[in-house]
């Protein structure tokens, strides 16, 4: 053929063009006051009480509402953290509980402005929380827990003074009422928009806000990212000033590589999903900050159902609990990037204290492990599967085949089971796994509080499906237990029981990894397990 | 000429009518699809610390679950006869409002992804074609086989290694713009024309720059294809008579290659093109998500993760109707490209 030419050189060039040309450098931006913070997440309300809002909505709405009141904060191992005993007044300039503790009082702040700019008075402190207990949303199931059911419980006794009574003295309901959801709503606003059908103003507050927070909405794209600018008027900081950052950017970055080349090369200022392998590969270079925190209020349990043979029988459990390869599991997993919840010693064979979680006497010894089997009457071991969600392979996957490998050595046979997260959690309220694993958080992490919600009734967080009515009835007793030596014998006991019955495994607290350019200060865990923009500044 | 025209737009009258059948079926099995996925919604987006079977209740309510299927499916083909998708779990939103906002994305990166694969592959494949055998026609082989072997995201994360990270020489890989610039008004929602409609070149600019990288790692998926398809038919027609006797009676090489051996060759292409458009769009979801790119495909892979029904539905709704769409047009293309083919 003849008819030669070197066109083709033309389209290559092109193509190279092109990619050259997209890719000139671009202006160095003065971005100094605002905070790049990239997440997988996203947030998709604005009220963190519509049902299904995300992680990142609750920790939004810590910078757009403000509280009555807020947790402190107290260094762990040198890493500041949120502190459940100190609790300090938002909106709140003090409180005091009456001394049998069935009454809080709140005064509020003189000056305390919505974002519109009207004061802050009991009537609207009431109204939200009125709304967090009647209407049908998240933050009903949470005050609960703190003996807050009521509209009736709430009082206003004159424009900056409110009441709140309670049934018995409950030592969670003033922590509750730092937690995400009784935000203070400015009712007037809110009442404007609300219609027959919603009294409550649920759809128009899940697209609007209307509080006193720090932070004001400024663009809201669902799914992809919020920007909000700083409430200049805002002062319920500890230093009586406004928040740091003139503006916040969270934006959506589903692919953990993508976030964490944005944060090496400084384009984001903040991350905390990073996946183990990066933030290692991250603090090894020694070019970012990278702040690990025990996620002391979660744990990652590996869970047996205790209604589904064989796992009902006690020594089944144990087996399981002596063949897991728990130090290989914690490298493979998570880099050993968290606080281990095995391989205690008790030298006395009793818990060491009555905190829960804790670190269990449990090690890999296959050999107990085979006696234990014996003892149930399954020497020759038998099959079953071993489940994990889509959303945790990263770390489960890794486990699951250690798992497998080593059951496989007493005679367990186990098939891998990979589940999409919503058949996982289907399958766990139906309470049909027999074995898997799963994590836990809990907003409020006292041993009472652990053990009633994870570890009794027919629901789905009691993930081992324990039912023992000793056990519920220690936990239900401690709850409203005001003496602290008592309250602590009681959480003796239940650890003790813990092991014992071995309803399910605790394997670790992971680390929570906030990577951050050097610059960022203040960063602090909290309970949400989320940046609190209010918290961080720039050196 | 005008009566072949008028030919053609009768037959993709009949083609769009015929298709509406299609579509509907393509609706209930959707739905019904997702209803016998198991994975309960409720339960997952009921994941609150404190959420219990109240709450789970509540979002079987909201979402209309609470109903039998058949009743769920009547609601479900009403609401969509007044134009409404539903609203989705996961972003909040309506459905229509996601797709409406992030299909332009989605096109906007299609389009410049098959601009870029065509430009490309079809000189490829007719250098390919005019030379078989020879080193050229090796190396086009060779580029394809390697195009195709390497996964999207993996071209896509490799781009953004060499030229984001290492060089610094592309923006972040944070969507369809620089989150520091302002956004022109929305007119057509493709970035590219609306910041040049709005005079803002600064802002075309900058858009451009976002999108070149996950266009051209979608782009050298595609080009196999195209340029296989463009040089088998292109042999086919340079060995043909008439390119033979065009050659002999001294045509100009430009004259007999390209308008009458390309012309002839270029109808297999334009419908492949046309179904790697369509694939793409559905299929792109890795670039979208290695890019945080905010179209269709990655929203409808978050939804189908977490069995988040309406937005998957009118996914597969949308899809369907683009890919009616796109046969249409492609036989428009048919017919200007080969008057013969009006004639049925």
């Amino acid at each position: 053929m003849r008819f030669v030419s070197f066109r083709p050189a033309t389209s290559v060039l092109a193509v190279t063009a092109l990619l050259l040309i997209a890719t000139a450098p671009s202006q160095a931006q003065t971005r100094a006051e605002t905070l790049r913070y990239v997440t997988g997440a996203s947030v998709n309300t604005l009220d963190p009480n519509i049902p299904g809002s995300t992680r990142e909505s609750f920790a939004l709405s810590m910078s757009t509402y403000d509280r009555l009141v807020a947790f402190g904060r107290k260094q762990l191992n040198g890493k500041w953290v949120f502190d459940l005993d100190t609790i300090t007044g938002e909106l709140a300039e003090s409180y005091e509980v009456s001394p049998d503790g069935l009454k809080l009082t709140f005064r509020l702040r003189k000056d305390a402005k919505f974002q519109d700019g009207s004061p802050v008075t009991a009537e609207d402190v009431k109204w939200s929380l009125d709304r967090c207990v009647t209407a049908p949303i998240l933050g009903k199931a949470q005050l609960l827990t703190g003996s807050l059911t009521s509209a009736d419980q709430f009082k206003v006794i004159d424009p900056l003074t409110i009441e709140v009574t309670l049934p018995k003295p409950d030592k969670l309901a003033l922590p509750n009422l730092a937690t995400v959801y009784p935000m203070i709503i400015n009712s007037k606003v809110a009442k404007e928009h609300a219609t027959a059908d919603d009294p409550w103003a649920t759809a128009w507050l899940k697209e609007h806000t209307a509080g006193s927070g720090a932070y004001v909405v400024e663009s809201f794209k669902p799914g992809e990212q919020v920007i909000v600018k700083r409430n200049e008027d805002w002062n319920r900081g500890s230093a009586n000033k406004p928040a740091f950052f003139k503006r916040v950017i969270v934006q959506s970055v589903p692919e953990p590589a993508t976030r964490a080349n944005l944060v090496e090369r400084g384009d984001a200022d903040l991350v905390l999903d990073l996946q183990a392998s990066d933030v290692q590969s991250l603090e090894a270079k020694g070019k970012l900050k990278v702040v690990s925190t025990p996620q002391y209020n979660a744990i990652t349990y590996v869970s047996m159902n205790n209604q589904i043979p064989p796992f009902d029988n006690v020594n089944v459990r144990r087996a399981i609990a002596y063949a897991l390869p728990y130090d290989d599991m914690f490298k493979a997993a998570l880099f050993g990037r968290g606080s281990p919840l095995f391989g205690a010693s008790w030298p006395d064979g009793k818990p060491l204290n009555g905190i829960y979680p804790f670190q269990q006497p449990v090690k890999l010894d296959l050999d107990k492990a085979r006696e234990y089997l014996k003892a149930a009457g399954l020497p020759e071991g038998f099959s079953t599967t071993f489940s994990f969600n889509v959303g945790q392979a990263s770390t489960a996957e890794p486990m699951a085949a250690l798992v497998k490998e080593s059951l496989g050595k007493i005679g367990i046979k186990v098939d891998i089971q990979k589940l999409p997260d919503a058949q996982m959690s289907t399958q766990i309220n139906e309470k049909k796994l027999p074995f898997y694993t799963e994590g836990i958080v809990a907003w409020l992490p006292s041993t009472d509080y652990f053990y009633r919600n994870f570890y009794t009734g027919n629901q789905r967080w009691n993930y081992s499906s324990i039912n023992n009515p000793d056990l519920a009835a220690i936990a239900q007793e401690a709850r409203f237990e005001p003496d602290k030596a008592k309250y602590e014998e009681a959480g003796r006991k239940l650890n003790a029981m813990h092991f014992d019955l071995m309803p399910q495994i605790m394997l670790w607290q992971p680390n929570q990894d906030a990577v951050m350019a050097p610059s960022i200060e203040g960063y602090t865990y909290e309970f949400h397990r989320q940046v609190d923009y209010r918290d961080v500044s720039r050196k | 000429m005008t009566t072949g025209l008028g030919a053609t737009m009768v037959r993709a009258g009949r083609r769009l009518l015929s298709s509406l059948p299609a579509l509907f079926g393509v609706l209930v099995f959707t739905f019904l699809l997702m209803r016998v996925l198991p994975g309960d919604p409720a339960v997952f987006f009921a994941s609150g610390p404190n959420a219990g079977k109240e709450e789970i209740e509540l979002i079987r309510k909201q979402m209309g679950l609470d109903k039998s299927v058949p009743e769920q499916l009547v609601f479900y083909l009403s609401d969509i006869g007044h134009g409404n998708l539903g609203r989705s779990m996961m972003t909040g939103q309506p459905v229509l409002k996601d797709l409406r906002e992030r299909l332009p994305a989605s096109l906007e990166l299609t389009f410049t992804a098959l601009l870029i694969a065509l430009i490309a592959a079809v000189p490829l494949g007719v250098i390919a074609a005019l030379r078989p055998g020879s080193i050229v026609d090796h190396g086009v082989r060779l580029f394809c086989a390697l195009g195709v072997c390497v996964p999207t995201f993996v071209s896509g994360l490799l781009l953004i290694y060499v030229f984001y990270y290492l060089l610094g020489l592309a923006p972040d890989p944070t969507g369809r713009i620089d989150v520091f610039t302002s956004l022109p008004p929305q007119r057509t929602g493709f970035l590219s024309i609306d910041f040049l409609l709005a005079g803002d070149f600064e802002g075309w600019w900058a858009a451009c720059r976002q999108l070149i990288l996950p266009a051209v790692s979608m782009a050298l998926f595609v080009i196999a294809p195209l340029a296989r398809i463009t040089r088998a038919s292109m042999l086919v027609s340079l060995g043909s008579d008439f390119v033979r006797t065009a050659r002999s009676v001294g045509l100009s090489w430009r004259k007999v290659v390209v308008t009458y051996a390309l012309r002839n060759a270029i109808l297999p292409v334009i419908t492949i093109a046309g179904i790697v458009f369509s694939t793409m769009l559905g299929a792109n979801v890795l670039v979208e998500k290695v890019f945080s790119w905010p179209g269709v495909a990655s929203y409808a892979l978050d939804a189908l993760l977490s069995s988040d029904y309406a937005p998957v539905q009118g996914f597969v709704l949308l899809m369907a109707s683009l890919f009616v769409l796109v046969n249409l047009v492609v036989d428009i293309c048919y017919g200007i490209a080969d008057p013969r083919v009006s004639i049925e």
